[in-house]
């Protein structure tokens, strides 16, 4: 008889059950680092489809992600990354996908890991998954300075959520049907990702987070640099801090809850 | 308030008055952010009419009127800025969820065209768009 090890057993294909599933790539001038994630996805992750929402770029971004195989998208003026991963949702939303997943282009997420986020998702455990750097030692590849930003920032949403949040700003996350819903109408502009969780929390979904180690950057620069550290904490402290005080959006259709 | 400054004040009040109506007439300014003009316009012809108003208001706080008038000018600016911020925020929404809607219409344009090219072997279901989102 043959003995799986724990590792091959993470890294089956999830079993879909013939739900859909979509994998949103926000991309604003990432040519170079674009098609090999378009390609990592294809190879390893085969399960989904590939959305690349390009958000106004003047590089060759929507060409690079057409010729490796990826579905896109082009918004006519730049949107930022909240508009660019909205309209990702709201492409879930019009054609029906049961899942979809938010996938930084510029390859710093691993395309092998998806199967971790859809896992909790379709065992109907979670309605929003977190891949986070900080549940295993060894995963994170940040500044100090940036964890130690990241650190208040999981304080503040675990705080306002009640739940331990150790990644609030991982764009690496997937979500079911209630949260393409939910996304597809409301979903924050600037730096999402804290926000969002809280927003998410506040209409009833269950977040959860999963380990996922994750890469250094191939290309482009972050959109976070290090100098604007400070100000991007106190805007999304705000930020956080107001989405839980904000009143709730009555969702329509049948997911609603 | 001697005659004047009653006759500027006068002026002031129906030259904001008559201004706002006319960008209105001509179809430059929307009725519903020349509300505050408008209530501007109509204040600054009640003092006129009825200064003694300005007086007694002045007189309960202890300042005045002079100082009254600027700190009533303040707020006036204060409450059309804000007025804005909040159009700007709306507008900004707006011009979003176009911008997303554009991009999801030129996709299923893409998709109709190629379909109309290469027509598949069994013509699909039309599937039924959800309804719109409100924003």
């Amino acid at each position: 008889m043959e003995v799986l090890r724990a590792d091959s057993v993470r890294r089956a294909p999830p079993d879909l059950a013939g739900r859909r599933a979509l994998v949103v790539v926000p991309a604003y001038n990432e040519a170079e680092a674009i098609a090999r994630t378009v390609r990592d996805l294809r190879r390893q992750a085969p399960w989904a489809d590939v959305l690349v929402v390009n958000d106004g770029s003047t590089d060759e971004t929507p060409e690079r992600a057409r010729a490796a195989g990826a579905k896109v998208l082009d918004l006519p003026v730049n949107l930022g990354i909240g508009g660019a991963v909205q309209t990702g949702y709201r492409y879930a939303h019009e054609n029906g996908y049961d899942l979809a997943f938010q996938f930084d282009g510029d390859g710093q997420h691993r395309a092998r890991r998806l199967a971790d986020l859809a896992r909790p998702l379709l065992a109907a455990e979670a309605d929003l998954v977190v891949g986070s750097r900080f549940l295993r030692p060894r995963g994170a590849t940040s500044s100090v300075g940036r964890i130690a930003g990241i650190r208040v920032l999981a304080a503040a949403v675990s705080a306002v959520t009640g739940r331990r949040i150790t990644d609030p700003t991982s764009g690496f996350r997937g979500v079911g049907r209630c949260g393409i819903e939910l996304f597809a109408q409301v979903y924050p502009q600037d730096y999402p990702e804290p926000e969002s969780l809280v927003l998410a929390h506040k209409h009833g979904l269950r977040v959860t987070e999963v380990p996922a180690a994750m890469r250094r950057r191939r290309g482009g620069v972050s959109s976070i640099p290090f100098w604007v550290g400070v100000h991007y904490m106190a805007k999304v402290l705000l930020a956080v801090l107001m989405e839980a005080l904000k009143a709730p959006v009555r969702l329509e259709g049948e997911v609603a809850r | 308030m001697n005659w004047p400054q009653r006759f500027v004040l006068l002026l002031m009040g129906l030259g904001v008055l008559g201004l706002t109506l006319e960008l209105i007439r001509r179809r430059r300014l929307r009725e519903e952010y020349a509300v505050l003009w408008v209530c501007t316009g109509i204040m600054i012809l009640v003092f006129v009419v009825m200064p003694n108003i300005l007086f007694s208001v002045a007189a309960w706080f202890s300042l005045d009127h002079s100082v009254l008038m600027t700190l009533a000018c303040f707020a006036f600016l204060a409450a059309i800025v804000l007025h804005y911020s909040v159009v700007i925020s709306r507008h900004s929404e707006r011009e979003k969820h176009l911008t997303q809607e554009l991009a999801l219409l030129r996709d299923e344009l893409e998709k109709l065209r190629a379909e109309s090219r290469s027509p598949p072997p069994a013509p699909a279901e039309p599937k039924p768009r959800p309804p719109a989102l409100r924003t």
